[in-house]
């Protein structure tokens, strides 16, 4: 893939990826924050999501809605294949770089 | 979640995301951030989880305010304070007549606001103040249908054992002035405390007056121990801890007995109708022990606090209940009469009066403690405070309407170039706004600079900073903002926006400009209140200098008095005997009461006839006092030195002989009332022989009409009123012959003190001028005056920039028909007449209105006084002439102006 994603684009899409088919606004949001131990603001989140459908890494519908929501409906989020793709290349760029570290041993 | 239960600040977030965020995202967002509400309300509490919600919502409103469909006007407020700005820079005098005229008229309802809140909330700050009431009763001792503010202390012991609604009664009672002496440094000091008050030991559990030290439970517990103030404290103790410390404290002809302080006390709120310094317990007054379920010794302040829930109606109906049950044993056994021989069937009714409501209420008449308002006084002035905010509403109005004519070409030019309507009455709109904004802010400062010297005139601490951290007070200003605002903007806007844009151009708006009408009648209105404004204040200024002329049947100048003469036992007579001596004196005389502060009254009848008993206030004199006051006696004698005799008679005046059916001098021929009888109603009915009768004079000031009046002899003593405790006064009459200026009456002072001094130094030296303090019985209405003449001032001034506004406006509207007829030969003369005319008549108008409506005000204000200054009508043509003289002043800078202008410069351009 030649397009380069931002890291925290990369774990909004992780977490998306995991949420399978199940990811929206606050989920995603907690999903990160579980994870990373940061705190981030859920603008943040909605900003994100949104860029990433604009490049086509993700696609929405409007799903299901709870009383605690106000009975409002949730986006909820999918990744498409070219998210898929640009996760698996992502990944293997690392991969690659870390492989070329020279005789990295940790903890002798 | 029910969207119902939303807080108002989540709401209001919600509607600004709906503004700012495409309407495609707003469903998910408001979703998603009400279900992390719901988890942070749970996890964090309901602070953190608004705070979150609202950071939450600003921050998807600035991600995603670019995705709005509608595009917002935001950009535009830019511009429309721009264009603001410099149509206020191109029409300068305008804009600071405008300014000025609202800043002030803001101004004066601020501080008017603040005095009346202030008058409103007296003693809210007890910690269950809407809870607490204070059992008042009929006057018993006079007029049955008044109230008083005391009970005797065997109301509070019936309640506790009859009635459960109340969680704690308890009573306060006022003995008079205390010397306390404290022990400083070796040295004793002397103090003469008025404000000492006794309380029971259940008294902060009603009135939770703040301590700074000691147990509010147990202070005042123990017999002969003391709270006292922080302040009282400084001035006893200095910088030492008062606590456990001993003062000793002398009723006046008591001895001096130890009290230990218990407690302190931060000084007492300035808005609390009970004000003291010294608190001592109930416990420590010797009488209280035999006298507690007495229900006549009347000096007792009985509060009660009531469960919360309790029907106070139903609450004042079982009260009504106990003096039946309860008084009657007080009634036989000390009148020996029963229950309803003592009221003779008037009800002893039992009063529940609000502890909020005590400081502005009229009633009760008698024993209120303390400071009270005026309710009256709160009325007028909050009257006047919305007048004057109206009017220069109104002023402001007008001034920007008739400004917005001029603005008619560049309301043509932006239609033209494509302006819509709705965008031209928001730019109207806008701008009013601004302006009430800037002089709303500017009237807080004014307001903050001048507070100083309005509470020196208003006697008050009022204070602006604590109002401004109140969020309501921000709620008020910003509700008078956008209303004046839209009101003022709406007009110009609704009618400007609507005209077209070929015809503005073409200048036909003039012409068809119509709201003249309007904007006089606004004119006439506010030179309708300033003119009645300017009648009232004259009234009253009227009515205080009058009740300064009125003859009030003695000579009240050159009197000198000297107080706290009881507290010097037998000394009193030393002193009296010096000052005799004193060539600057010409007579002195020892009294108890002294005009015009007779106040108490008793029960009696003449003897032998079948008249009913009759209230007569008294006084108690030596033979001295008649004289020294140049009353007249109409038949009979004054009191004998010589006639042992003499200790029991007693002197009446007319209104007495009167009541007592002897009637007036004119029908009583020759069957005057001397050597007649007058019977005391209560005891063992102790009888006086009549040996005078006085001509009326005013003894307790001029508002009343004379009451009838008794006087007894100083050593008279089978009145209650005997004893060394009661007051004593000493009176001079000052010699003229030895006080020709200020200097020689302050060495005269002097002396008098000094001696008093030499002769007991622990007595406090206080004196007063007897025209001073009938003067003094008009200082609240005289406080009131000069407040009214404060803000009729402003009236007028803002009434004066509104007229002068609107003549500057109309000067530049006519300048073109006052050239043209310059040209035709008219003279400058004529031309400021017609100019002028048209505002005299206006005001001419407003005086016809005006007249009546004082009339009416002035009448039913001058009901209160039972000696009125007569409403001359020339009052009213002073009153009217003065504002056409104004009006005339006001318009005719713009009206000469305009009629010395060259016309061939007016003619010449546009």
């Amino acid at each position: 893939m030649s397009r380069v994603i931002g890291e925290f684009e990369e774990l909004v899409l992780l977490a998306v990826c995991i949420l399978d088919g199940e990811g929206y606004g606050v989920s995603v949001k907690n999903e990160v924050e579980r994870h990373t131990g940061r705190s981030i603001l859920l603008g943040a989140v909605h900003i994100t999501l949104y860029r990433l459908q604009d490049k086509g890494l993700v696609e929405s519908r409007l799903g299901g809605s709870t009383e605690k929501r106000g009975h409002r409906r949730k986006r909820l989020f999918r990744i498409t294949q070219k998210g898929m793709e640009q996760l698996r290349a992502s990944q293997e760029v690392r991969q690659k770089m870390w492989a070329l570290i020279p005789e990295l041993n940790l903890g002798s | 979640m029910n969207s119902k239960r939303k807080s108002f600040a989540r709401r209001l977030a919600g509607t600004l995301l709906e503004r700012k965020v495409g309407r495609t995202y707003v469903e998910e967002f408001l979703g998603d951030l009400d279900e992390m509400y719901e988890d942070r309300l749970a996890a964090k509490g309901k602070f953190i989880a608004e705070g979150m919600y609202w950071i939450d919502t600003i921050h998807l409103a600035l991600g995603f305010s670019s995705t709005a469909q509608k595009q917002s006007h935001s950009m535009f407020l830019g511009n429309m304070v721009k264009i603001a700005w410099r149509s206020a820079l191109r029409h300068r005098q305008f804009t600071i007549l405008n300014l000025l005229g609202l800043t002030l008229g803001i101004a004066t309802c601020l501080a008017i606001g603040l005095y009346v809140y202030d008058e409103c909330t007296y003693d809210t700050f007890h910690a269950n103040a809407d809870r607490i009431y204070r059992i008042n009763q009929p006057m018993i001792w006079g007029d049955w249908s008044e109230q008083m503010g005391t009970t005797g202390p065997g109301v509070a012991e019936a309640i506790r054992a009859e009635i459960s609604d109340f969680e704690e009664v308890t009573r306060i009672l006022y003995q008079g002035e205390y010397l306390v002496r404290v022990a400083q440094d070796g040295n004793a000091l002397n103090f003469n405390e008025t404000e000492f008050y006794v309380a029971e030991d259940n008294f902060f559990r009603v009135l939770s007056f703040p301590f700074l030290s000691g147990d509010p439970r147990t202070a005042l517990k123990e017999a002969n121990s003391v709270v006292i103030t922080g302040s009282t404290a400084r001035r006893y103790f200095g910088d030492a801890d008062p606590m456990g410390k001993t003062i000793e404290v002398k009723l006046p002809g008591g001895a001096f007995t130890p009290y230990t302080v218990t407690g302190v006390l931060a000084d007492i709120p300035s808005r609390s109708h009970l004000q003291f310094d010294l608190l001592a317990s109930l416990a420590s007054v010797e009488e209280f022990k035999e006298s507690r379920e007495t229900w006549i010794w009347t000096i007792f302040g009985t509060y009660g606090l009531i469960r919360e829930g309790t029907d106070v109606t139903a609450l004042t109906e079982k009260l009504q209940k106990l003096p039946p049950r309860w008084a009657e044993r007080t009634t036989q056994s000390i009148f020996n009469q029963s229950f309803e021989e003592f009221t003779k069937g008037q009800s002893w009714t039992l009063y529940l009066q609000p502890l909020r409501d005590i400081y502005l209420a009229k009633t009760p008449d008698f024993n209120r403690f303390g400071p009270s308002g005026n309710p009256e006084f709160v009325t007028i002035f909050g009257a006047v405070g919305i007048l004057v905010l109206v009017l220069s509403s109104i002023n402001f109005m007008n001034l920007s309407t008739a400004r917005s004519s001029n603005r008619a070409k560049e309301v043509g030019v932006r239609k033209v170039l494509g302006s819509q309507k709705r965008t031209l009455i928001r730019q109207f709109i806008v701008e009013s706004m601004l302006y009430v904004t800037v002089a709303t802010v500017a009237a807080l400062v004014l307001v903050q600079l001048s507070l100083g010297a309005f509470n020196v005139l208003a006697e008050k601490q009022l204070a602006l900073w604590p109002h401004l951290t109140n969020p309501y007070f921000f709620g008020v200003l910003a509700g008078f903002i956008v209303i004046v605002g839209v009101a003022a903007g709406s007009y110009p806007a609704l009618y400007l926006s609507a005209f077209k844009p070929a015809e503005t151009l073409k200048g036909k708006l003039r012409s068809g400009f119509r709201s003249t009408g309007i904007r006089n009648g606004l004119v006439v209105f506010q030179f309708t209140v300033s003119i009645a404004l300017i009648i009232c204040t004259f009234f009253v200024q009227k009515q205080l200098s009058y009740t300064r002329s009125i003859d009030v049947g003695i000579s009240r100048d050159h009197v000198l008095q000297l107080y706290n003469i009881h507290q010097m036992g037998s000394g009193a007579d030393v002193l009296k005997a010096r000052l005799e001596e004193n060539p600057a004196f010409s007579v002195v005389s020892k009294s108890g009461f002294l005009p015009p502060h007779v106040w108490t009254s008793d029960r009696y009848r003449a003897e032998d006839s079948d008249q009913p008993v009759v209230d007569l206030n008294y006084m108690r004199c030596d033979e001295n006092l008649l004289p020294l006051l140049k009353a007249e006696l109409i038949v009979g004698r004054n009191f004998d030195p010589g006639n042992i005799a003499d200790k029991y008679h007693v002197i009446i005046n007319e209104e007495a002989a009167n009541v007592l059916g002897y009637g007036s001098q004119e029908t009583w021929s020759g069957n005057s009332p001397l050597g007649k009888f007058v019977v005391q109603a209560f005891g063992a009915e102790d009888k006086f022989e009549i040996i005078g009768v006085v001509r009326d004079f005013n003894f307790n000031g001029v508002k009343q009409r004379i009451g009838p009046l008794l006087i007894m002899h100083n050593e008279n003593d089978k009145h209650w009123s005997y004893g060394p405790g009661m007051p004593a006064f000493l009176s001079m009459r000052l010699n003229p012959a030895t006080v020709r200026n200020g200097e020689q009456l302050q060495r005269i002072i002097d002396d008098v003190k000094s001696e008093m001094a030499r002769i007991d130094p622990a007595v406090q030296f206080q004196y007063s001028f007897m025209d001073d303090d009938f003067d003094n019985t008009f200082r609240e209405e005289r406080k009131m005056s000069v407040v009214l003449n404060l803000f009729t001032l402003l009236a007028i001034v803002i009434a004066c920039l509104g007229l002068s506004g609107l003549a500057a406006f109309s000067a530049g509207q006519r300048r073109k028909e006052l050239g043209i007829r310059k040209l035709h030969g008219a003279s400058v003369r004529q031309l400021v007449f017609l100019f002028s005319s048209e505002f005299t008549r206006l005001v001419a108008l407003s005086i016809v209105i005006a007249a009546p409506v004082a009339y009416l005000m002035t009448d039913r204000w001058l009901a209160n006084f039972a000696y009125r200054t007569p409403m001359d009508a020339w009052v009213f043509v002073v009153a009217g002439a003065a504002a056409l003289a104004i009006a005339a002043l006001t318009v005719s800078f713009q009206s000469f102006s305009a009629a010395n202008a060259n016309p061939a410069d007016v003619l010449k351009d546009h």
